[in-house]
């Protein structure tokens, strides 16, 4: 398929509408919320689609809309949103997940969750102990995309979290257990990449494989731990490769807020990866060019394509399209193949209000616009 | 072998506590319950401590949202910043930004130490960032040379010791991560040696202890030597026993042998062969035994259950001593 230059497409969550919430919480909707449903609907169109719900959440009948059918219905607006706004790849903002980590190992045994960690502050998350060999009691989100394959209009992309991130968010008893004597440095890290590939092969691979059966051809995981150890560049690639291993689909590795010139040439070595979506706008600031780093990909000789994040996640400014198409053009000077970029935010959207992520989408389409513009129809 | 054995760092909130401080964050209780709940706790760790033998007991440093944070918003010239990564976890601290040369606030961060080590003051053990983590790990922009930075913080928590040790402490443990993560080189090194002797000045026949974890020391052996401190902390879950520079040590041999980053628990009569090899190869005139790295990224439960190793271990040492 010939696409035009520089498509567009979004990463992965976005904030849950608060009428979802109390929906989800079986709660009658409060002013705000009621507010919240009804002006997002007047602007891209998603309740109509299911009117008995957004009746009895309109109407203060919590009863007559079961937490299922409110998440359904978010996750139609969440399409509806990225639809809207001119996203050419889109999925449903995450809309019935709540976190990244905790959920697939869920899915999964050979788990033990122990107790809270704190993440920083008061916050805190469940951090769970791999206790013995990892199974997989059924792949997950085939429901959630195959909900989002009947209603999608734009192609959709499916993010799942990568087996490395799984691993490293985990702690290791079983398989450092086995390794013998001293646990040190050597140990664990021969552990891990054990971890890793148990992890990708005995869950993440039967998982995508029954996504593909379902029908799901563009597929993004998510490393965003791959940036913590640089020097588990390989653990991370074995785990792709293992998880992809005989597969056949679009897949992509995202990762954010790292070092990827420490990645790499290790990355590389991912052999089914289509794509690096990758974040550059956060760090894209006055007197540093954010999008130098991707000279080392040319330098290394690799031609894949890049998901170009080009609208920072964690500041409500919206980048103008002007900004936007400036971050293109630097992204084509250093990689020298317009063909081989995607557009994108960064990251996920969910810190970010809906307001706010709903600009910095509309001005990541805008920008894509304004390049394709100039790349298609060069002024002489 | 003179084995000593201890907290390294902030110990994890138990369960109570974790449900106590976010109903409080959601209005859902009040402060006197959560105070209540945070004093119960550090006597259940202090508890812990002296039943574990532990030399030097901490009450866990449990209010501290972060190592630096008692810094950050009681010291001139700091403010409080955005949540950053804390070396290579999934946990965060807010980055102290420094706006001007930094200034010390007397009494404010003796008034952030768990309450109940006051009444214990001369055994406890005080729990201070090093001066080069401490400058590494936040934002200047006060317009100060990283050099001049970690010298004036060696300064200022030299007079930090000083004040503590009039409060009848004895024993700093200083958390230096960076040391080995980034190992300092040319004047930064020179700076870190001049920190710590500022340090030294204040001790009075107190202890210092310099406590590494989160990379191989190796590189960092060198500046470490130098250091006018009682004892030196590598974390062996990073740094291979034959890698100890070999022969005698004027300073302590401190040794992370629990490893923070698993819930896996050491088997004892391993932790002791190591720590015979580390203290064969590296004769000093003390061993100092403990976690790695900070305990609080593990939950409640499973560092507890790591805790009770040590005694073990102790116990295995003493019975191969000659």
């Amino acid at each position: 398929m010939t696409r035009a230059l520089f498509p567009t497409q979004e990463i992965g969550s976005l904030a849950k509408p608060r009428w979802q919430l109390q929906g989800q919480r079986s709660e009658a909707l409060d002013e705000s919320a009621r507010a919240e449903l009804t002006s997002w609907d007047a602007r891209v169109g998603f309740a109509a689609e299911a009117p008995a719900v957004r009746d009895a959440l309109l109407t203060g009948r919590p009863e007559d809309a079961p937490p299922e059918a409110v998440r359904d219905l978010g996750a139609l607006f969440a399409l509806r949103f990225l639809e809207t706004a001119g996203l050419d790849r889109v999925y449903d903002g995450e809309a019935r997940r709540i976190e990244m980590y905790e959920y697939p190992i869920r899915q999964m045994q050979g788990f033990r969750f122990g107790g809270h960690v704190r993440s920083f502050d008061n916050k805190y998350y469940l951090k769970a102990s791999v206790t013995g060999e990892v199974r997989l009691e059924r792949p997950y989100h085939v429901d959630e995309f195959e909900f989002v394959k009947r209603h999608a209009r734009a192609e959709p992309k499916l993010p799942i979290t990568g087996p490395y991130t799984l691993a490293d968010w985990s702690y290791n008893e079983y398989y450092l257990a086995r390794q013998p004597g001293w646990k040190g440095r050597t140990a664990r890290r021969a552990a891990q990449r054990e971890f890793v590939v148990d992890l990708a092969r005995r869950a993440l691979r039967p998982t995508l494989a029954a996504l593909i059966d379902a029908g799901c051809r563009v597929i993004q995981i998510d490393e965003p731990a791959a940036g913590t150890h640089p020097d588990e560049a390989s653990i991370v690639v074995d785990g792709f490769n293992a998880a992809t291993d005989g597969l056949d689909a679009e897949f992509s590795m995202h990762i954010c807020y790292s070092n990827y010139a420490d990645l790499l040439p290790a990355l590389l070595e991912a052999k089914r990866c289509r794509q690096w979506a990758w974040e550059f706008a956060n760090r894209d600031t006055a007197g540093h060019d954010g999008y130098a780093v991707l000279k080392v990909l040319a330098d290394y000789g690799d031609t894949r394509e890049v998901g170009l994040g080009v609208a920072d996640v964690h500041r409500d400014a919206v980048e103008s399209p002007e900004v936007v198409a400036d971050r293109i053009r630097r992204a084509v000077k250093y990689l020298g193949d317009p063909q081989r970029i995607w557009v994108n935010p960064d990251c996920g959207l969910r810190t970010r209000s809906l307001s706010v992520a709903r600009a910095k989408i509309e001005s990541v389409v805008k920008g894509a616009a304004l390049a394709r513009a100039e790349f298609e129809h060069p002024r002489r | 072998m003179n084995v000593r054995t201890g907290l390294t760092g902030p110990f994890p909130r138990s369960e109570a506590l974790v449900a106590a401080t976010r109903d409080f964050d959601r209005g859902r209780t009040s402060a006197d319950t959560l105070e209540e709940l945070f004093a119960k706790t550090e006597r259940e760790v202090l508890a812990l401590e002296h039943r574990l033998g532990f030399d030097g007991p901490t009450a866990g440093y449990l209010r501290w949202p972060d190592l630096f944070r008692p810094f950050a918003e009681t010291w001139e010239g700091f403010t409080v910043g955005p949540l950053t990564r804390w070396l290579e976890t999934n946990t965060f601290y807010r980055q102290p930004i420094l706006l001007a040369p930094p200034g010390r606030t007397a009494g404010a961060v003796a008034a952030r130490l768990p309450p109940p080590l006051l009444g214990t003051a001369a055994n406890a053990r005080v729990l201070l960032p090093g001066p080069y983590s401490f400058t590494v790990m936040l934002d200047n922009r006060s317009g100060e040379t990283e050099p001049a930075l970690i010298h004036r913080l060696g300064r200022l928590l030299g007079e930090e010791v000083r004040e503590l040790r009039g409060r009848g402490f004895s024993t700093f443990l200083f958390s230096e991560p960076q040391l080995v993560v980034r190992p300092p080189e040319g004047p930064r090194a020179e700076a870190v040696v001049a920190g710590y002797r500022a340090v030294e000045a204040a001790l009075n026949g107190g202890s210092s202890i310099v406590w590494t974890y989160g990379a191989d020391a190796r590189p960092a052996f060198p500046l470490l030597d130098r250091l006018p401190v009682s004892a030196v902390g590598v974390d062996l879950t990073e740094t291979e026993v034959e890698q100890l520079p070999a022969g005698p040590s004027r300073q302590g041999l401190g040794l992370g042998v629990l490893d923070s980053r698993t819930t896996l628990e050491e088997d004892p009569t391993e932790v002791a062969r190591v720590v015979r090899a580390a203290h064969a190869r590296r004769p000093a005139p003390a061993v100092w035994l403990g976690p790695g790295g900070p305990l609080d990224l593990l939950p409640w439960d499973a560092a507890t259950r790591k805790l009770e190793v040590l005694p073990a271990v102790r116990a295995a040492l003493a019975g191969s001593s000659p």
